[in-house]
């Protein structure tokens, strides 16, 4: 009898090999900053890519033409900068295998970081504002963020009506990113009649803005933007320029920093701050989402993860639609002809054509939010045309 | 805003960030006067001085000159036994020691990336508010930092004058040989002025962490700057230090509120390149025999 138990465990253990081995690893790369005062968004990045990664290991893992696959997250440190970035890549891609990349986060390693993707048809979803993170010549680059050339010009036309400025300052960092931003700030506020008045450029390890900001109040600027600066810096600036003494009005048009800005800054300094705010904080699913984030990284949620936790499960839905997780010419063209897909935002749709010639832009609402005893409150909902 | 108030808002924050390079450059220039050590690991111990004061202040919630004085005294006594154990058997070869301080920064910043994470973390004022004086406005953080600056080397500068130990420091300084001969026991002299310098590096860390944030790499740009400011005041002298660190801090302020912060980094090494050609033995450094 016990040589019969024996023979049928080992039978019900050999039966069980070619199953386990069977059991297949997608890798799925994160490209983001991971330290320093990019910090946050990398995390929100990095985030978003595990919590979809659970998601589907939770259930076996991510059936894709019969086979399951266990989601492996690999996440590399950018450090902010378009070098280490390459660097990085290069290691997902021929050392790891990766074919999908959360990432990159900024604009400077995007370009440094995105000809090679393109090349490696490695499928990329990054966070880089640059109107040349989408283009024909990079098919695999797609952006879940709304990035400040979509946002900016209604939400600026909200703000100066509102506040009726007419003399803006503000600090970019200097890179690609900072430039870009500085720039397309410095044209969104001219057309709507405000003038940018002082726009002085910074080294990004920099965290002593007060010489620079005594520079901006002395042009006697209406109102101080924010855009274009890492949540920590955005932060670090709120409090540097409220402790000189500047009490108008201070905006932040460019990425999700509210969290950071109310952390560092505190709450008397936050008052009269209008801030972008990428999602509705009021909606069931982020309440949900922001809950599970907090919960797991004990750290308050950056708007911006959302967007790539909906990208993620897009990009595995395209898989499921393609049958492959190899041939990402496939997962492109099925993630592409996903039409009115449920997530976390809600329902959303891809679009930019018009503007940069590839249809690789999430699109989803956004909304303007005001500061106030330490707190978001949304003051106006908005689309690429207008905020109202 | 004014002229006046432009001038005033820059030599107050030039004494700001004076004071901090003075606090580091001087910790930094003690070891190499001393020992003929460059401690490359000076800003991960003024990174430690930081994450102590921000640990006890914000966990602990007591006093913050008391924060201050944990700081010093962990980080002192963490640089002694660092100099003990790891600097100490390279002591007859400069270049390995060197290396060694190397090693050790490089650590002592992944050991606190691997402990509190890479993110920078926000650390409470100790004085909210600014001093507002007509039309100038001053961060009371800032005035703090400058008042405790000025403290801490008065007391630092009363050690090296008038007390047994500090009198030992300067003589193995002027002449190790000489002072052995004085009964000065110079192997217990070193790693105490290690401790020293380490711990002003730590005090200056914990200062500047509400002002700025607290993470593992902010000790890069002062190390960086405690550099420039002990060449500038002249390799080992610590009055050098003091000069130097508020020449470049002045420096730094006025050039990058005229000029902008480009034409400010281009501005300050210029300086300090004009300023070791007239004097390349800096500000107040000796020329060697």
């Amino acid at each position: 009898m016990r040589g019969i138990l024996k023979a049928a465990l080992l039978s019900t253990a050999l039966a069980a090999l070619p199953c386990a081995a069977s059991a297949e690893t997608l890798k799925l790369g994160v490209l983001a900053t991971l330290s320093g005062a990019g910090t946050a968004w990398g995390i929100a990045m990095q985030g978003a890519a595990e919590l979809a990664a659970e998601d589907v290991n939770a259930t076996g893992g991510l059936e894709v033409a019969g086979k399951k696959y266990k989601v492996e997250v690999v996440a590399y440190d950018d450090h902010y900068k378009a070098a280490d970035a390459l660097t990085a890549f290069n290691r997902m891609a021929f050392d790891d295998g990766i074919k999908y990349v959360v990432g990159p986060l900024g604009s400077a390693p995007a370009l440094a970081m995105l000809p090679v993707s393109t090349e490696n048809k490695v499928i990329t979803m990054t966070m880089a504002f640059t109107p040349k993170a989408l283009s024909p010549d990079f098919k695999y680059s797609f952006r879940p963020v709304i990035p400040s050339d979509v946002f900016s010009d209604p939400q600026i036309k909200w703000v100066v009506q509102k506040l009726g400025a007419k003399r803006v300052g503000g600090l970019f960092p200097n890179d690609e990113s900072g430039q870009q931003v500085g720039a397309a700030n410095e044209a969104a506020y001219q057309a709507v009649g405000a003038k940018f008045v002082a726009k002085e450029f910074f080294e990004r390890e920099r965290v002593d803005f007060v010489p620079l900001l005594t520079r901006v109040l002395a042009q006697n600027i209406d109102a101080f933007e924010l855009d274009g600066n890492a949540p920590q810096t955005a932060a670090l600036l709120v409090k540097q320029i409220r402790e000189l003494g500047f009490k108008g009005p201070i905006i932040r048009t460019g990425g999700d920093a509210t969290a950071d800005i109310l952390k560092i800054a505190g709450k008397e300094a936050t008052e009269n701050v209008y801030v972008h705010q990428p999602i509705n904080p009021d909606s069931g699913a982020i309440k949900e989402y922001t809950k599970r984030f907090e919960d797991k990284y004990k750290q308050p949620l950056n708007a911006f993860s959302p967007f790539f936790y909906a990208n993620v499960k897009m990009t595995f839905a395209a898989m499921q639609k393609a049958g492959t997780v190899t041939d990402t010419d496939k997962v492109r063209d099925a993630m592409l002809a996903l039409k009115d897909f449920d997530t976390v935002l809600g329902k959303v749709n891809w679009i930019g054509e018009a503007q940069w010639k590839s249809n690789q832009q999430l699109d989803a609402p956004f909304y303007v939010a005001l500061l106030k005893g330490g707190e978001a409150h949304v003051v106006a909902k908005c689309t690429p045309k207008l905020c109202e | 805003m004014g002229y006046s108030i432009l001038l005033a808002q820059a030599a107050l924050n030039g004494l700001v960030i004076g004071a901090m390079y003075t606090l580091m450059a001087v910790g930094f220039t003690l070891t190499f006067g001393i020992m003929r050590v460059v401690n490359f690991a000076h800003g991960e111990f003024y990174m430690l001085g930081a994450f102590t004061g921000f640990f006890t202040y914000v966990c602990w919630d007591i006093p913050f000159v008391v924060c201050l004085l944990i700081a010093a005294l962990i980080v002192g006594i963490l640089g002694m036994l660092v100099e003990r154990t790891l600097i100490q058997p390279f002591r007859a070869d400069e270049m390995s020691g060197m290396i060694a301080t190397l090693a050790i920064s490089v650590i002592i910043q992944n050991g606190a990336v691997l402990l509190w994470g890479p993110q920078p973390r926000p650390m409470p004022d100790i004085v909210t508010g600014s001093l507002a004086i007509g039309p100038f406005s001053f961060s009371w953080s800032r005035l703090v930092v400058i008042a405790a600056a000025a403290l801490i080397f008065a007391l630092f500068w009363l050690f090296m004058q008038r007390t047994r130990l500090g009198r030992a420091m300067r003589a193995v300084a002027q002449d190790t040989e000489t002072a052995l001969i004085q009964g000065i026991r110079v192997n217990h002299v070193y790693p105490l002025a290690f401790g020293v310098s380490v711990a002003l590096a730590a005090l200056a860390g914990a200062l500047m962490g509400p002002v700025f944030s607290v993470s593992p790499f902010v000790g890069a740009t002062p190390m960086l700057k405690a550099f420039v400011v002990v060449i500038l005041g002249g390799l080992g002298s610590v009055p050098g230090a003091v000069v130097g660190g508020l020449v470049l801090g002045m420096i730094e302020s006025f050039t990058a509120t005229i000029f902008g912060s480009l034409v400010s980094d281009i501005l300050q090494l210029l300086l300090v390149i004009l300023i070791l050609l007239v004097r390349p033995s800096g500000l107040l450094g000796q020329r060697e025999a």
